[in-house]
């Protein structure tokens, strides 16, 4: 017997009201599923950038080739672990909107944003210096190496993007439409924190495989 | 039938006025809607249907006789690039997906639109869009013309320096990006959208074939997106992703390719299945015989068809530990097809066919299957496709399968609905000719590729030498493509003039099991007036739960008229979970496909910094269409 | 009901997934070991493949013992009755068939890439 008493979860105008509706609601909701699309679609193109990587690398007697430098680790490795740090303020803000704090949530995705801001800032300064250093027309190596590392730093990026939008959206109250979005943006912050440490890690490699 | 007492008039009403369109062009311009989303769809596949098959009919003209001089080598060549391009990529995928799938999916599961219908809309700005920016590099003198395949090095700089292989390159990353759109769109919507107790034993076929070709596109476009992104880079950026002299390698543009390619073809004929699973039962009034199987098939065909890539680079020297694992999925592969090709034919013979002009399509779209099938099953012999690869072996092989397993069904799938979207009966007796003549046509068209392939004849060359002994072949399959042409022509003169004269339809002229055909005909904005009570995959033909759904709108229950309201259901077993404010019209969808095709217009030119400023206006429009939440609308 | 449920899901995908994952590692060895980089890192094919051929086999097998238990504690109905148990009905009927098709895929592959490791042109 279908149950036809289920809530309108676009009616909720108050935080309280939101948690206590979206507690009530069963399965994820569409924006969600929306979001794992999104994950699929783009963790499938990262996947083919790195199948590209290692395709090209098992080809090559040198990797990398004689001339450029073998890339550093410690520093990538450990940005990337930080990087990875993030998805915890990112999954607080998740759990805290559920529960209808918005305040806290507000200061979970203010910290992540800042950790992310700073990574990027770094990234963007470093692929600079390595630019300078090598170029992507230099041979498949350095076309492959650019193309994978810049892939990754746009995903993060589109991910600053979106908590910008999110923290503007939140500084006006919370709707069901900011809760699914704000938990959506968590799932996507792991996906590209998880991805960057692959990307880091096959980059990396050359030292240990 | 029960009577509407007072309210419920009152209720629909009010559901009219909810879910109507804005009139006139900007009503058609700002839509969300997902039916008129579909009727854009199957206008504008149909325009670059025509263009596809006179590029076609160029060809089979150049290639009646023997040196003749219709085409040029150079012409021949873009003419057979945009051919295969124009047909797979701005037919057949926007055809099934974007026209039927958008259409059909949300009446056949009982919702009221698709689960974004924003994003819908502007799946449709970017299909428009890259069909426009491909035929601006013919018009410009730019024509790809490097086959639908793009082989580097023959498309690299080097061999290709005009922007044809830029403007190839482009538009399949731009008409990616509308396809990737549509199938998320088809995936959440049958996942999240159904009619509460629709769980997935009772998901119709036709919707199981829908979801297996969204997720086929979902995962493949990817591949094909970072492949043209390798390639205008080589060709513009100076990278060697596939220079061998630098580390590159020719092979990484085939395999990434084919990756994309083989699922792309299970994608073309997936979706017809679930045309011919629909049709099936409402002619010979039975369930789908092995709904199960049938169900499973559909997704596995493509799953399996993910592993398979390689079995179209069995020439190019990959060592024979690697290539066996990709015979023995192309072996496989087959057993989902023949799953579902035994249903169709046991339906058929233990249900009562009424052979009407859908299901004679469909007969014809089973008997061309078969045919090229079991052609396809000869390439898993490597030693085989060595010797027929590049012939017209092979040309003919996909034409019996995409010719005949989508286009039939396509064909019949437009008579087979026409009485629902239009509200009158076709002509049926100039609709069997039509048949008969096309079927006629594209075997006489296409079965003599078969044996000129084996004599030795390659594909993709602009004319032959007389005494090679394929004249007669080729003028005999020339001979086919008019007598095709002639069928198709008759096919749509056919539906022109019923749509004119045909008699009313009614709700559901063939007694069909699906939801689509519980609504009227055409269905209203809002699809149903009462979201419909399931407890089968047949559920038209549930009697009561039909009688039941006429009480509840007289009570007001899952009616849902308070705003633009649509039930979420869970994914697996369809429990209503909540009700949800859907988006109405918006320009924004316009706005950002129209700031997308610039980005790509100015990519192509190789303006970069320009892009650049375009893409920042693609985030504005993208802001701008968030700014606002569906609730507050 | 829960834990049948939970049967109904590895039945339906752990199996796709073995065969998945044994054709992309099984081909890029058998590519490794016929590239370049084998110089370096001296791929052991034939290990590999025995070890995926085996692994695979086992996930498979288990797979559809999943299935099969999912099917005969669901067997009172039939495919067509009120989910959960018309739902974990077609799932696992479904799921029994196309894990033999997998084991079919990966027994062809598996026993062809470990009898034949020379590494010419096919």
């Amino acid at each position: 017997m279908t149950d036809y008493a289920a809530p309108r979860t676009s009616r909720a105008r108050t935080p309280v009201e939101v948690s206590r509706l979206a507690a009530q609601r069963l399965g994820l909701p569409a924006g969600w599923w929306g979001m794992l699309m999104l994950i699929a679609s783009e963790g499938t193109l990262m996947g083919c950038f790195l199948a590209t990587y290692w395709y090209l690398r098992i080809r090559a007697p040198h990797w990398p080739p004689d001339g450029i430098p073998e890339p550093r680790v410690v520093v990538p490795m450990t940005l990337a672990g930080v990087l990875l740090l993030t998805s915890v303020p990112m999954h607080l803000a998740s759990r805290a909107v559920r529960a209808g704090r918005l305040a806290a949530t507000r200061w979970f995705l203010l910290i992540a944003l800042l950790v992310q801001t700073g990574y990027f800032a770094y990234e963007v300064d470093d692929f600079g210096n390595q630019l300078r250093s090598f170029q992507p027309a230099r041979d498949a190596y350095a076309s492959i190496y650019y193309t994978l590392l810049g892939a990754d730093h746009g995903h993060v990026l589109i991910g600053m993007l979106l908590n910008v939008w999110l923290l503007l959206k939140l500084s006006t109250g919370l709707t069901m439409y900011r809760l699914n979005a704000t938990v959506a943006i968590a799932w996507y912050w792991h996906f590209v924190n998880v991805l960057t440490v692959v990307v880091i890690g096959s980059l990396t490699s050359v030292h240990v495989v | 039938m029960a009577t509407i007492e007072f309210p419920a008039e009152q209720r629909v009403d009010r559901l009219e006025r909810q879910w109507q369109s804005k009139p006139g062009v900007l009503g058609w311009l700002t839509t969300t809607d997902h039916k008129r989303i579909g009727i854009l769809y199957f206008w504008t596949t149909l325009v670059l249907f025509g263009i596809g098959g006179t590029e076609a009919m160029l060809m089979r003209t150049q290639l009646i006789e023997p040196n003749n001089h219709v085409l040029g080598p150079a012409s021949y060549d873009r003419v057979f690039t945009l051919h295969g391009i124009t047909m797979i990529f701005f037919f057949i995928i926007p055809m099934t997906t974007g026209a039927f799938g958008n259409y059909l999916v949300p009446l056949m599961i009982g919702a009221r639109d698709m689960a974004f219908p924003r994003m819908n809309m502007l799946s449709y700005w970017v299909f428009l869009g890259s069909g426009i920016f491909l035929y601006l590099g013919l018009a410009s003198g730019n024509g790809p013309n490097g086959a639908w395949f793009g082989f580097t090095p023959l498309t690299l700089r080097l061999f290709d320096p005009s922007r044809g292989a830029d403007f190839y390159a482009l538009a399949l990353i731009f008409n990616g990006i509308a396809s990737s759109l549509t199938s998320s769109n088809l995936i959440v919507t049958m996942f999240k959208l159904r009619a509460p107790g629709m769980s997935f034993n009772r998901l119709p076929t036709f919707c199981y074939a829908f979801l297996a070709a969204a997720f086929g596109l979902l995962f493949a476009l990817p591949a094909l997106s970072a492949d043209c992104i390798y390639l205008f880079l080589d060709r513009n950026h100076g990278t060697h992703f596939f220079d061998p002299s630098k580390g590159g390698s020719n092979l990484l543009w085939q395999h990434l390719f084919w990756f994309f390619g083989h699922p792309e073809v299970y994608i073309l004929i997936v979706p017809a299945f679930g045309i011919a699973t629909a049709i099936i039962p409402a002619f010979t009034q039975r369930k789908i015989v092995a709904y199960p199987l049938v169900a499973i098939a559909e997704l596995l065909v493509v799953f399996i068809g993910f592993g398979v890539w390689a079995h179209h680079m069995f020439v190019v020297g990959m060592p024979t530990i690697s290539v066996v694992f990709f015979a023995a999925a192309t072996a496989m592969v087959v057993i989902p097809s023949a799953i579902q090709v035994f249903s169709w034919c046991m339906s058929l013979i233990t249900g009562m066919p009424r052979f009407r002009t859908p299901l004679l399509f469909i007969a014809g779209f089973i008997w061309m299957f078969v045919n090229g099938g079991l052609t396809g099953i000869m390439f898993v012999a490597v030693p085989f496709d060595q010797q027929v690869h590049d012939t017209y072996f092979v040309i003919a092989h996909f034409h019996y399968i995409i010719f005949g397993a989508a286009v039939f069904p396509i064909f019949g799938g437009m008579y087979y609905w026409f009485p629902k979207l239009t509200g009158k009966l076709y002509f049926e007796r100039p609709g069997q000719i039509c048949f008969w003549v096309i079927f006629a046509g594209t075997n006489l068209l296409f079965f003599p590729m078969y044996i000129v392939g084996l004599l030795g004849m390659p594909r993709q060359i602009y004319t032959y030498s007389s005494g090679m002994g394929w004249d007669a072949y080729n003028a005999a399959e020339s001979a086919g493509a008019y007598l095709t042409a002639l069928g198709i022509v008759l096919l749509f003169a056919n539906l022109v003039v019923s749509y004119f004269k045909g008699e009313p339809a009614g709700p559901d002229p063939w007694n069909a099991p699906t939801l689509e055909w519980a609504t009227s005909s055409p269905p209203p904005d809002f699809n149903f007036a009462v979201i419909p009570t399931v407890s089968s995959a047949y559920p038209n033909w549930d009697a009561e739960d039909r009688e039941r759904d006429a009480r509840k709108l007289a009570d007001g229950v899952m009616v849902l008229e308070e705003g633009h309201e649509q039930p979420v259901s869970t994914t697996v077993d369809g429990r209503f979970a909540e009700v949800i404010e859907m988006p109405h019209s918006s320009p924004w969808p316009l706005v950002l496909g129209v700031c997308i095709a610039l980005v790509f217009g100015a990519l192509v030119i190789g303006h970069y910094g320009i892009a650049g400023i375009f893409g920042v206006l693609c985030l504005l429009s993208l802001f701008g269409w968030h700014w606002k939440e569906p609730q507050e609308s | 009901m829960r834990r049948v449920a939970v049967m109904q899901w590895i039945g339906l995908f752990v199996a796709p997934l073995a065969w998945w994952g044994q054709h992309l590692v099984g081909q890029a060895i058998a590519q490794a070991q016929c590239s370049v980089a084998d110089t370096t890192w001296h791929v052991s094919n034939r290990a590999w493949q025995i070890g995926l051929l085996v692994g695979a086999g086992l996930l498979i097998l288990a797979s559809e013992a999943a299935a099969v238990v999912a099917y005969r504690r669901t067997d009172e109905e039939d495919y067509e009755s009120p989910p959960p148990v018309g739902r974990i009905q077609l799932i696992s009927v479904a799921a029994m068939t196309t894990n033999l098709i997998f084991l079919v895929i990966v027994l062809l592959d598996g026993i062809a890439s470990i009898v034949d490791t020379q590494c010419r042109q096919s």
